[in-house]
């Protein structure tokens, strides 16, 4: 609905301009504005959702415009052709750079893509072809299907059905698995691989995407100039779209659109007021203001004011129904055998973990304790993927499964949960546990009954529509479980489920455990507290100082004298 | 091939290499105690350059620009942090690097607003004056360059190896979270950091203005060169990461003298970007170690 009543206002307000304000300037402003728009749409794609600041994306505008002006003065070519060739162009580039970098964590990108750019340039420069610092003159105007664009009022509406089109690409994405996963792991990149997002595949693919647009962009603005040299897109190109996207909204694909606008209306206004030197302080001082006081920028506020508008009278209370426990009864596709042979993982000289074997038989309740510091969060880690083994191995139902990544780990069946929680805080709790059945590519009403039951099975029916953050915090660790429960896992590891819980809620969360194991999935947690570990698990394994110091049943590892000494001292052995 | 061309190429590479040197250690510090990457690190060195350069100009003493322009950058370093960093520091680190952007581009905009469009210039600090070196022609102010850049380097050394604060930033480096739980104030010490990190960008960028001219738009060539310098150490080791700001800038002195001065950029810009690629790929065989935030 809200998307509904935006796209009819942008086509009103494109409409209506070139006659509300007549003229060739305007219309060249409206121009210039569309032709930003179609960059910046692409970029709220990389930069809100993705989280992925590129400081180069001009590059991929001068891709574009070489591509148009190149083809079109020196090979006549169709404009229309050009910029497809641009785009495809600036997309392999994109590929072939980020399909590497960003599997490296950080802000690699960032510079990789200005080093990027200052090369193009300095090709555009120095390569024969291009037309060296004068550039490349005397581009035709632009043409669809051979058909010249004499006038710009027509030009002017070719660019903003462009951007339209760019625009509900952005928000089929923004209502896809894929918009989910991409805010999933903006919001955590962690919790986004432990239910199985490829996190680099999303970052890659918004990169290519953003800079087929600037392509675009490119070609467009181009086809209005009539020229391309060096200079046209430079850095300072470069900060317009973090500006305009970081103004205009992050997490909007509106943020492009009111961007662009903003941007444009803002240096024709210093311009008028002959101030043109201000742009840059006056760009960074908003940038650097909305961070800091109003992340959601322009679309957000407008998003808002529409909610404040519609939205009813004060949220009613959430009553949450008590656990249904025949809701999942339909889940599981079969538990299997975790085996961990001679795992061997140190930081420097620390040997947190060393050389420790387990076994979680199928269908079993495991619990890993053991005294702080004895290793466990680490073996879990490695377990999960999140940190590579110095040595040994680790098979899950019979396959070896230590190089994997841990979204590859999840694709598996494997499902976690966080000793510090990992939700995603920007998204609903229903969204939270919908991401949580990612691994399967799945109709968005499968994914939904899905996350519905899972939710319903550890007693959250009713809190669907809150934020995380409106929870208690004991009601917070339910979601993370049933964010793990969506996953339909075969195995679920569990940190430290327990950890910030009170005495009643601890007893909930072992009967939950309880009911899971009887969905016939394998558990594997890590915990401190002992009661709630011998009243629950089928088997237990002791570590202490990166070692396994004991295993087996409960009572028996109750009694073992080693145990005892490493959790309450040598004293207490002897009395 | 000729030592003589060799050396005439090396020891301006190195003198040039000493602002990146300077640049990629404030980029390592900076990220050790606070976990951000400083976009705005290379603009402290355009500052020192062209805030020197102005006041010289209008017959501030030498002594007193060199000092003003260093205690500018400190301070701004500070003003930084102090003003656009701390108050979002539980936020995404992805919110806090991309506002070290917004300031970056404020800096470069005020420089560009209070000091003009056209590069500045500076005598040297003792003469215009040359020397020799196995037949290579060098400025005397590369002396000035090459003293006050080990200086720097000794003293943050000295100060990382040897007294609480420094031990304290290399504890941070190591583990962030555990050095908090230490009870290091990283409030301080990050506020501490990038007023040193500023100060010392500010003095390299006005050491250097009488071989290469202050210009407003310096910032990003220094910072993204710096950069290459801190990616080098990992953005954890400041000794590489000086090592690495260093060798890029005798990496572009040889492409520029040895290749083409119009492909230099391109060049080391261009080893950035292989670098990253290698790193990158090694993990299609290998895997990523991945740390829980």
């Amino acid at each position: 609905m809200k998307s509904a009543i935006a796209i009819a206002a942008m086509v009103l307000a494109v409409a209506l301009y070139p006659f509300v304000l007549p003229g060739a300037y305007p219309l060249g402003i409206g121009i210039i504005t569309g032709a930003l728009a179609a960059g910046t749409v692409g970029f709220v794609l990389l930069l809100g959702y993705a989280h992925q600041l590129a400081l180069g994306q001009a590059g991929f505008c001068m891709v574009g415009g070489y591509a148009s002006a190149i083809l079109c003065v020196n090979y006549k070519w169709d404009p229309l052709a050009a910029l497809v060739v641009g785009a495809a162009l600036a997309m392999a580039t994109a590929w072939a750079i980020a399909a590497p970098i960003l599997k490296l964590r950080g802000f690699v990108l960032a510079m990789a893509s200005l080093a990027l750019h200052l090369i193009l340039i300095v090709m555009a420069l120095e390569m024969p072809f291009t037309g060296g610092a004068l550039g490349t003159y005397g581009v035709p105007k632009f043409a669809l299907f051979g058909l010249a664009l004499t006038s710009d009022l027509a030009f002017y509406f070719v660019v903003w059905a462009i951007v339209l089109a760019f625009v509900l690409v952005g928000l089929a994405i923004d209502r896809s698995r894929i918009g989910r996963a991409l805010k999933a792991l903006a919001a955590s990149e962690s919790a986004a691989m432990s239910v199985g997002i490829d996190i680099t595949r999303y970052k890659v693919q918004m990169f290519v995407l953003s800079a087929g647009m600037a392509s675009v962009c490119g070609s467009l603005g181009v086809h209005y100039l009539r020229a391309m040299d060096p200079n046209v897109f430079g850095f300072a190109f470069s900060l317009n779209f973090i500006t305009a996207v970081i103004v205009g909204g992050l997490m909007s694909i509106w943020g492009g659109v009111a961007g662009a606008a903003i941007i444009t209306g803002l240096r024709e206004l210093l311009r008028g007021l002959s101030l043109p030197l201000w742009e840059g302080v006056i760009m960074g001082a908003l940038t650097v203001i909305v961070l800091i006081a109003f992340r959601r920028g322009v679309a957000g506020f407008l998003s808002l004011l529409y909610e404040r508008f519609t939205a009813g009278k004060e949220p009613q209370r959430v009553a949450l129904a008590p656990p249904d426990l025949s809701s999942l009864s339909t889940i599981g596709t079969g538990s299997a055998k975790l085996e961990v042979s001679g795992a061997s993982r140190s930081f420097g000289n620390l040997k947190a973990v060393n050389n420790v074997s387990l076994t979680v038989e199928t269908g079993s309740i495991t619990a890993l304790i053991g005294p702080n510091g004895a290793g466990k969060t680490t073996l879990f880690n490695l377990i999960g993927g999140y940190q590579p083994l110095d040595a040994g191995a680790v098979r899950f139902d019979g396959r070896r499964i230590e190089t994997l990544l841990p979204n590859e780990i999840a694709q598996l069946g494997i499902g976690r949960t966080f000793q510090n929680l990992q939700l995603f805080d920007t998204m609903t709790v229903l969204d939270n546990v919908m991401c949580g059945h990612h691994r399967f590519v799945a109709k968005e009403n499968k994914n939904r009954e899905t996350a519905l039951r899972a939710l319903a099975f550890v007693g959250l029916k009713g809190a669907e529509a809150l934020l995380p953050g409106e929870l208690a915090f004991g009601h917070q660790r339910l979601v993370e479980i049933a964010r793990a429960l969506a996953l339909e896992p075969r195995l679920l590891l569990m940190d430290e489920p327990a950890s910030g819980l009170n005495d009643s809620e601890t007893e909930r969360l072992a009967e939950l455990i309880l009911r899971i194991a009887a969905l016939g999935i394998t558990v594997l947690l890590v915990e401190h507290d002992m009661r709630l570990v011998m009243g629950l698990a089928d088997h237990v394994v002791v570590m202490h100082h990166g070692e396994q110091l004991a295993h087996g049943p409960p009572d028996v590892v109750r009694k073992n004298s080693a145990v005892i000494q490493a959790y309450l001292g040598v004293e207490h052995v002897a009395a | 091939m000729d030592f003589s061309v060799f050396v005439q190429l090396l020891l301006p590479g190195l003198t040039t290499g000493c602002v990146y040197a300077l640049v990629a250690l404030g980029f390592v510090l900076c990220a050790n105690v606070s976990e951000v990457v400083n976009f705005a690190q290379g603009e402290y060195v355009m500052l020192g350059g062209v805030v020197a350069a102005w006041l010289f100009a209008h017959q501030v003493p030498l002594v007193v620009c060199i000092l003003l322009a260093t205690a500018a950058g400190a301070l701004l370093g500070a003003l930084q942090e102090r003003l656009t960093l701390a108050p979002v520091r539980s936020s995404p680190y992805f919110i806090q690097i991309t506002i070290t952007l917004g300031v970056a581009v404020v800096l470069r905009g005020v420089a560009l607003i209070a000091f003009g469009k056209d590069p500045l210039s500076m005598p040297g600090f003792t003469g215009d004056g040359v020397f020799e070196v196995a037949g290579a022609v060098v400025p005397v102010q590369s002396l000035w360059v090459w003293g006050s850049t080990a200086l720097l380097l000794a003293v943050i050394f000295w100060f990382l190896k040897f007294t609480d604060p420094g031990r304290a930033v290399r504890a941070c480096s190591i583990n962030l979270q555990a050095a908090r739980l230490m009870g290091v104030d990283t409030g301080k010490l990050t506020l501490a950091v990038f007023a040193v990190a500023g100060g010392a960008g500010a003095l390299a960028g006005v050491v250097i203005t009488p071989i290469v001219l202050a210009n407003w738009d310096a910032g990003i060539a220094y910072g993204l060169k710096g950069f290459i310098g801190a990616i080098l150490g990992n953005f954890r080791s400041p000794g590489i990461a000086v090592l690495g700001g260093l060798g890029i800038g005798i990496l572009e002195s040889f492409a520029a003298g040895y290749l083409s001065s119009g492909y230099k950029d391109a060049i080391v810009y261009g080893v950035l970007l292989a670098y990253l690629l290698v790193r990158g790929g090694v993990f299609v065989f290998g895997r990523l170690s991945l740390q829980l935030k």
